[in-house]
């Protein structure tokens, strides 16, 4: 594999050792071009559905938009708890439950709640490198913990259990994962459970991309898992499976004094959610859930699509089982990922992120959306082809 | 169902040193229909996705024209950011800006810092005679006025970092710290709608800088502030109703 092109442009360059920069970096300079495909964040380019945008539209209609508590309405809580038990099969109830900004404010208001210094955090490499931050500035130290294509990125409780250190005081579990789009399968996951009960890890599970899981396989949380209410904080948002990312609403589901300390971290650092968005929310969650699975099959086939796109550039990948991404091997170009994905958007106009914006090590991969409609997603392809072929090493 | 009442295993130390939950009153008056229009259209046309990470450019562009036209300071769109409320805007400049084991020199009541100032790992003092490492000066315009311009003729031959907290101000305060040329670049403005639109959650962080690592560090956080809010906060202040509050 080649080092880093120095023609590459110093912003790009730069920001390279930093994942989550890198990849705001790159989508600046598709900012400022024409004519771009975007292919790089997570954002749903499906809109928020209807019933939701009008629960939305009474509320604010209604002027019920004051200040919420800073756990969240009641309501809301409620209905999480009710829809926690009954689809994921958690023991929860309104008191173990908070809402909060987004997904990504739940994971750090989750760490900053567990996370001493000095303590170590059991992360699968690759990595969503956007939560580095929050475990870095709770004074946690990340340890890897390795999965492969082979296994599709499947998470191994051996694996676990090599990596745990006498620091080691969380595992945190993103299924189905960013950036791989493996999950983490039910199998797995009991034997997870068993390593952390025996020896006494905190789970810290993201499950936002749960809802979205393509056949035959099947989400599973091991909050559910018996031993494990005590032991896990479960993270979820309305941001990915009703394409809500802009209302910045999320939950969190832990022991009831987990969700006390989150609450008072919250207090001080964001306050309660806007309004608005719980509105919004507790229509998603109560609500007809038909929109989920008609988001799911539209995604299922654009996989599909971005999946033989990838077979004619050559590229390898683990089976992409849920999410919003594929997670491809470009080893066979013989180009460092991010001088690919610089190219590709240069050359092609196709924004996708470089593996090395999940993990300094995944220099040969490249993550990818499926998040334009397939006439989009054909197009990206047929500009990406052409390039590749011509820098093929 | 019961709940489950504890974890496995403690908390994180620092949790102790904060204060319970007080819940804040939610009772707001009513705002203007062409507000709640704004948010609606905006709603409508789809605005239900990420924002630009740092706030849309329309909000953005009307908190440095605001500052430039109240104060004659200048400020660039990219030098604001937008942020979820004041409580966000606080705790995201006073984490990046105060180190640990340094002091934050706040004349009145530091209840609004001290949370954040905890999970900074700083410590508040009001007065100058009792600091030992100043970081920053967290100054409001309700603030004695006179020890006020003392401090900031001092912060001139001072590395301190300023913020300039407007968000609990009821008239538009009659001058800016940033005014003064020596210290501009070191002035972090915080301001929101909180007094009116507490529930919506928008409030915002403008120049200095440290802007764009405040930035980054907001968007590490929550990602973006809430779209729609945003634009039923753009059309609020676009109608003049942001002073007096």
């Amino acid at each position: 594999m080649a080092a880093l092109n120095p023609n590459i442009p110093a912003a790009v360059r730069e920001s390279a050792a930093d994942g989550t920069q890198l990849r705001y970096r790159l989508m600046e300079m598709a900012a400022g071009m024409d004519d771009i495909i975007a292919l790089g964040r997570g954002d749903p380019d499906l809109p928020t559905p209807p019933h939701i945008v009008a629960a939305a539209n009474q509320a604010m209609r209604e002027q019920r938009t004051g200040l919420s508590p800073v756990k969240g309405l009641p309501q809301l809580r409620r209905a999480i708890a009710n829809h926690l038990r009954r689809e994921n099969g958690l023991s929860v109830s309104y008191d173990n439950v908070m809402v909060t900004t987004g997904g990504q404010e739940g994971l750090f208001l989750a760490v900053q709640a567990v996370i001493n210094p000095g303590d170590d955090i059991l992360v699968p490499d690759p990595r969503y490198s956007s939560y580095d931050d929050a475990i870095h500035r709770a004074g946690g130290k990340m340890v890897m913990v390795p999965t492969n294509r082979e296994d599709a990125f499947n998470l191994e409780a051996e694996a676990v259990a090599a990596a745990i250190t006498p620091a080691a005081k969380a595992l945190l579990i993103v299924t189905p994962s960013n950036p791989t789009a493996g999950i983490v399968t039910e199998d797995r996951l009991r034997d997870i459970a068993k390593v952390a009960i025996q020896r006494n890890l905190i789970v810290i599970v993201d499950e936002i991309y749960g809802k979205i899981v393509y056949d035959p396989w099947r989400h599973f949380s091991i909050g559910s898992l018996p031993g494990m209410a005590e032991r896990t904080i479960t993270l979820d948002a309305f941001s990915k499976a009703y394409a809500m990312t802009g209302w910045r609403c999320g939950y969190a589901a832990a022991p009831q004094n987990v969700i006390e300390a989150m609450a008072r971290i919250k207090q001080v650092t964001t306050g309660p959610v806007a309004t608005v968005s719980q509105w919004a929310g507790l229509a998603a969650i109560t609500g007809t859930q038909d929109c989920v699975e008609d988001y799911r099959q539209i995604y299922a086939k654009r996989r599909q699509v971005l999946l033989e796109g990838l077979d004619k550039m050559g590229f390898a990948y683990g089976e992409p089982r849920g999410g919003l991404f594929v997670w491809a091997d470009c080893s066979s170009t013989g180009i460092h990922a991010t001088e690919l994905s610089y190219l590709l958007l240069k050359e092609a106009r196709v924004l996708i992120f470089p593996g090395t914006a999940f993990g300094e090590k995944w220099r040969e991969y490249v993550r990818i959306t499926m998040l334009e409609p397939i006439e989009v997603l054909k197009e990206a392809i047929e500009r990406m082809i052409p390039v590749v072929s011509r820098y093929r090493l | 169902m019961s709940a489950i009442k504890t974890l496995s295993r403690p908390l994180a130390e620092r949790v102790a040193g904060l204060d319970r939950l007080t819940e804040w009153p939610s009772a707001e008056p009513d705002l203007p229909p062409h507000v709640i229009q704004a948010a609606m259209d905006a709603l409508a046309r789809g605005e239900t996705h990420y924002t630009d990470r740092p706030g849309i450019p329309e909000f953005r562009q009307w908190v440095a024209d605001d500052l430039g036209k109240a104060y004659g300071i200048q400020i660039a769109p990219e030098e604001v950011t937008i942020t979820c409320g004041s409580t966000e805007a606080r705790y995201v400049t006073l984490t990046l800006l105060a180190a640990p084991a340094t002091q934050v020199l706040c004349l009145s009541d530091a209840a609004q810092i001290r949370g954040a100032l905890h999970l900074a790992g700083a410590q508040p003092v009001d007065s100058i005679a009792a600091a030992k490492q100043i970081s920053v000066l967290y100054l409001r315009p309700h603030d004695d006025r006179q020890a006020l311009m003392t401090l900031l003729q001092q912060a001139e031959t001072e590395s301190w970092w300023l913020v300039w907290d407007m968000s609990l101000a009821v008239d538009r305060p009659d001058f800016h710290p940033a005014q003064n040329e020596k210290l501009a670049s070191r002035v972090v403005t915080i301001d929101s709608l909180s007094r009116r639109m507490a529930g919506w959650r928008v409030g915002w962080m403008a120049g200095s800088e440290a802007a764009l690592r405040l930035r980054a560090r907001k968007q590490a956080m929550t990602i973006c502030t809430t779209s729609v809010s945003q634009w039923a906060g753009l059309e609020w202040v676009r109608s003049g109703s942001q002073w007096p509050r």
